[in-house]
């Protein structure tokens, strides 16, 4: 048996999956080759183009280093253990085998199937640019690399999940982000030993401090203009293969109010919008357990005539009005549930009936009343002001109107008081949940609920402790 | 450092207020009449002094009470005033317990309702209860602008009505009644007993002094305003408005149209009320976690809040034969915790020097 032979059979030994090909070719000259790969994510025709064709012309005796220089591909590297070649082989490369030779080459034609990149649907913005991630992780490294040029910008690959071995990619600008941050977060994933890897939001739970908390630790972003600014800003970026969801850490509840289009449009405009924002979400939040406070422990929170027009529509309904106002949020939650997940055709249809069948009839027959489904439509459409909290703020929002329902208006204020005793305590990696306001950091305030101009943020936020706090310098003092 | 001045200062203005904005009004009304500025203002102007004599020694010394007692007289002696400082406090949280309950019942319900709509707030001075001098300061970052905002639109409001000239003349009511208001109304001023605790817990710099006492300063002209607003607009019936707060703001003629959105600012303020009240709970469990040595101040905590619902239960309905009893005796307690202790953290530092 040669040494072609027996190498091929040492990793057919371990890969005996039937999508695993083995291609065997001779040069001109006489000598063997054999190229190992994955079917469906190894590029076929590059490895004809830049591999085969070129090695045609290869003589008998030519030694490895000769046969080396005549590859046209322009990712080589050397291998010379069985394990490493079965690694790059699930990964997408491919591994040249040759004659004689114990040593082999890694082909860097990795090439699984990737959509497109395309406009991410929950961060769209009509100023600015449009790119997002896409699941591919080279891709999203060149996102990252087309923005930021500098030398400085670090990469740091790493494999989680025992079976998936899921490339995650750290990415941070050295410098800039505080040191012994990246290390301490390639340390967290590489602790964690699970199966499979198949979205960031796995690395998310692994990274932080409280897994089980409702409140979330790590920013999110899918578009890499809002991807790299904060990573410019002194935090750590993630990549993880398979997701267009990039991840960043240290994490503010702030950074969810802000959006890009912030930074694309006057600071006037920003800021107005960043409290609206604000605004909604606490409406999105309070305004059902107001309601249901108002309605069942102090009936004076109700203007006289809005009361007198809440009484005639509530009368004649068969249901105490927190059992009216949690069925109602469970109906939208459900609707809301259901049109993600149904199929596109009966959708609408199915719209229909849950808009107008479910809600119409329902009203008119007497069974929820209007304001009810005004208020819960209104906090609904409240809450997706800010995207990237919905899943905390609907969570808070069932807590609230069973507390109000319950305890009325001063359990509402209890569990706020309790809300703001937790989040004040917590962090993500160092950085406070709540900051720049509590702690309050004077500067950090210029970027946060108010959107300041440019010039008045010459400075990267003091909370995330970077290594260069300058972020612009200006030439004119403005 | 745990808490920095800043935090120390925004503590010294709301807490200082939100403390006296319920029952403190009609109760100095009660004593001092037409003259309630005046016995407000010698407290203010006692316990200002006090204020700033802890913060300049501050100036001195980086040490905690603990560290300085222990220096001069022993570890033993330190736990055991630590005790008392935690008996002190825990005293003085019973009474605002009191009135956070009755305000409670007053002002989010129509109608009373049980005791039990008031117990979930021992989830939240638990689990506040048990946090230290970094929360605590970090609580009082968040507390200040929302305090700033609803005093400033509660008192807007409360403007409409007032009738100044309620106050003249002045310094009619006999100086008895004055100081004695001052006296029997003591338990409502703390703050030097807070300071004396934040003490080696923060880093002083120069001007720090000034800045507490001017903060305290602040608290004391709002205060002022207040129950200047609250005379001005009950005069003579003001003794018998109970949680003033509530009551000033009354009569603000939009109401009618917006409904009643003073009782929304009553109930956000409420919330910088409940971490004022969780204040004297938070230095209760860090004295007794300094004078026992154990540290576990999550069951400590818990200990402590069970001992104060057993009293609350027990003591539900006899809100009235507690207030005067605080007012009858809890001044002896502030005078030494409140002022006398925190002036003799002066001689420990001069004896420690002279040793």
């Amino acid at each position: 048996m040669t040494s072609l032979d027996k190498n091929v059979k040492a990793v057919k030994k371990i890969l005996t999956s039937q999508d695993i090909l083995v291609f065997e070719f001779v040069s001109d000259g006489g000598k063997k080759f054999a190229a190992i790969y994955a079917d469906g994510i190894c590029n076929k025709q590059l490895l004809g183009e830049l591999v085969v064709k070129p090695l045609r012309a290869v003589k008998k005796d030519d030694a490895i280093e000769k046969v080396r220089l005549m590859l046209a591909s322009p990712e080589v590297k050397d291998g010379d253990k069985i394990a490493d070649a079965v690694k790059e082989i699930q990964d997408g490369n491919a591994v040249l085998f040759i004659d004689g030779e114990k040593d082999f080459f890694i082909l860097g034609l990795k090439s699984p199937p990737a959509r497109a990149v395309a406009e991410p649907p929950t961060q769209i913005a009509v100023k600015g640019p449009r790119e997002g991630f896409i699941e591919e992780i080279k891709t999203n490294m060149g996102l990252v690399r087309k923005r930021i040029k500098s030398p400085n910008l670090q990469i740091k690959t790493l494999k989680s999940g025992k079976q998936s071995q899921t490339t995650v990619a750290l990415v941070y600008i050295e410098g800039v982000c505080p040191k012994g941050l990246p290390e301490k977060i390639e340390k967290e994933i590489s602790e964690n030993k699970i199966d499979l890897i198949p979205d960031s939001s796995y690395v998310s739970a692994f990274i932080s401090n409280r897994p089980r908390s409702v409140f979330k630790r790590c920013g999110t972003a899918e578009k890499p203009d809002i991807f790299c600014a904060k990573v410019s800003e002194g935090r750590v970026g993630i990549l993880v293969d398979g997701s267009p969801i990039a991840l960043t850490v240290p994490y503010m509840i702030v950074e969810d109010f802000q959006t890009s289009e912030d930074y694309y449009s006057s600071s006037y405009r920003a800021t107005t919008l960043r409290i609206i924002r604000f605004a909604s979400v606490l409406i999105g939040i309070f305004l059902p357990a107001i309601y249901i406070s108002a309605q069942l422990f102090k009936i004076q929170l109700i203007p006289y005539r809005l009361l007198l027009k809440i009484s005639s529509s509530v009368q004649g309904i068969p249901l105490s009005p927190s059992i009216e106002m949690f069925l109602t949020l469970l109906v939208l939650e459900v609707l809301n549930e259901a049109s993600i997940r149904m199929p596109k055709y009966v959708g609408l249809a199915h719209s229909v009936v849950g808009a107008l069948v479910l809600g119409d009839t329902a009203v008119q027959a007497g069974i929820i009343s209007t304001p009810a489904i005004i208020i819960i439509a209104f906090s609904a459409i409240c809450l997706y002001t800010v995207p990237d909290l919905v899943e905390t703020t609907t969570t808070l929002r069932w807590l609230f109107l069973i507390v109000a329902g319950s305890i009325g208006p001063f359990g509402v204020v209890a569990l706020t008081a309790f809300l703001i005793a937790y989040l004040v305590s917590e962090q993500s990696y160092g950085v406070p949940l709540l900051a720049p306001f509590s702690p309050l950091i004077k500067g950090d305030l210029y970027d946060s609920m108010i959107k300041a101009n440019m010039y008045s943020l010459k400075r990267r936020p003091e909370a995330l402790k970077s290594g260069d706090k300058v972020r612009l310098k200006s030439a004119n003092k403005r | 450092m745990q808490i920095s001045v800043r935090q120390i200062c925004f503590i010294l203005i709301f807490y200082t207020a939100v403390t006296k904005f319920l029952q403190y009004p009609p109760l100095l009304a009660s004593y001092s009449g037409r003259d309630i500025l005046f016995s407000a203002s010698i407290s203010f102007i006692v316990q200002g002094v006090v204020i700033w004599a802890v913060a300049y020694l501050s100036s001195k010394t980086d040490k905690t009470l603990f560290e300085l007692i222990k220096d001069v007289a022993g570890e033993a002696a330190a736990r055991v005033i630590y005790g008392f400082f935690a008996a002190f406090f825990l005293f003085m949280t019973l009474l605002p317990l009191f009135e956070q309950k009755l305000f409670v019942h007053a002002v989010f319900y129509d109608t009373t309702p049980s005791l039990i709509v008031f117990l979930p707030i021992f989830f939240f001075l638990v689990y506040a209860g048990c946090k230290g001098f970094k929360n605590i300061g970090r609580c009082a970052d968040v507390c200040m602008p929302v305090f700033i905002l609803i005093v400033a639109v509660i008192l807007a409001m409360s403007f409409t009505e007032v009738k100044f000239s309620n106050l003249l003349p002045v310094l009619k009511t006999p100086l008895k009644d004055v100081f004695g208001g001052s006296l029997k109304s003591a338990y409502y001023f703390l703050e030097p007993s807070y300071l004396i605790m934040f003490m080696g817990h923060y880093k002083y710099k120069k001007g720090d002094a000034a800045k507490l006492t001017l903060s305290y300063a602040a608290a004391a002209i709002i205060v002022t305003l207040f129950l200047a607003l609250f005379y001005g607009i009950y005069a003579e019936t003001a003794s018998s408005r109970q949680f003033a707060i509530s009551k000033t703001s009354l009569y603000f003629s939009a109401l009618d149209l917006v409904g009643r959105i003073d009782l929304l600012a009553l109930y956000v303020l409420e919330i910088v009320m409940l971490f004022a009240l969780v204040l004297n709970i938070q230095l209760a469990v860090h004295c007794i976690v300094k004078c026992s040595g154990w540290d576990c101040p999550e069951i400590i905590s818990l200990g402590v809040n069970f001992v104060l619902a057993c009293l609350l239960y027990f003591f539900d309905h006899k809100y009235m034969a507690i207030q005067s009893f605080y007012a009858d005796w809890a001044w002896v307690a502030v005078i030494i915790f409140a002022t006398i202790l925190p002036l003799c953290a002066w001689a420990l530092r001069r004896r420690k020097n002279e040793s």
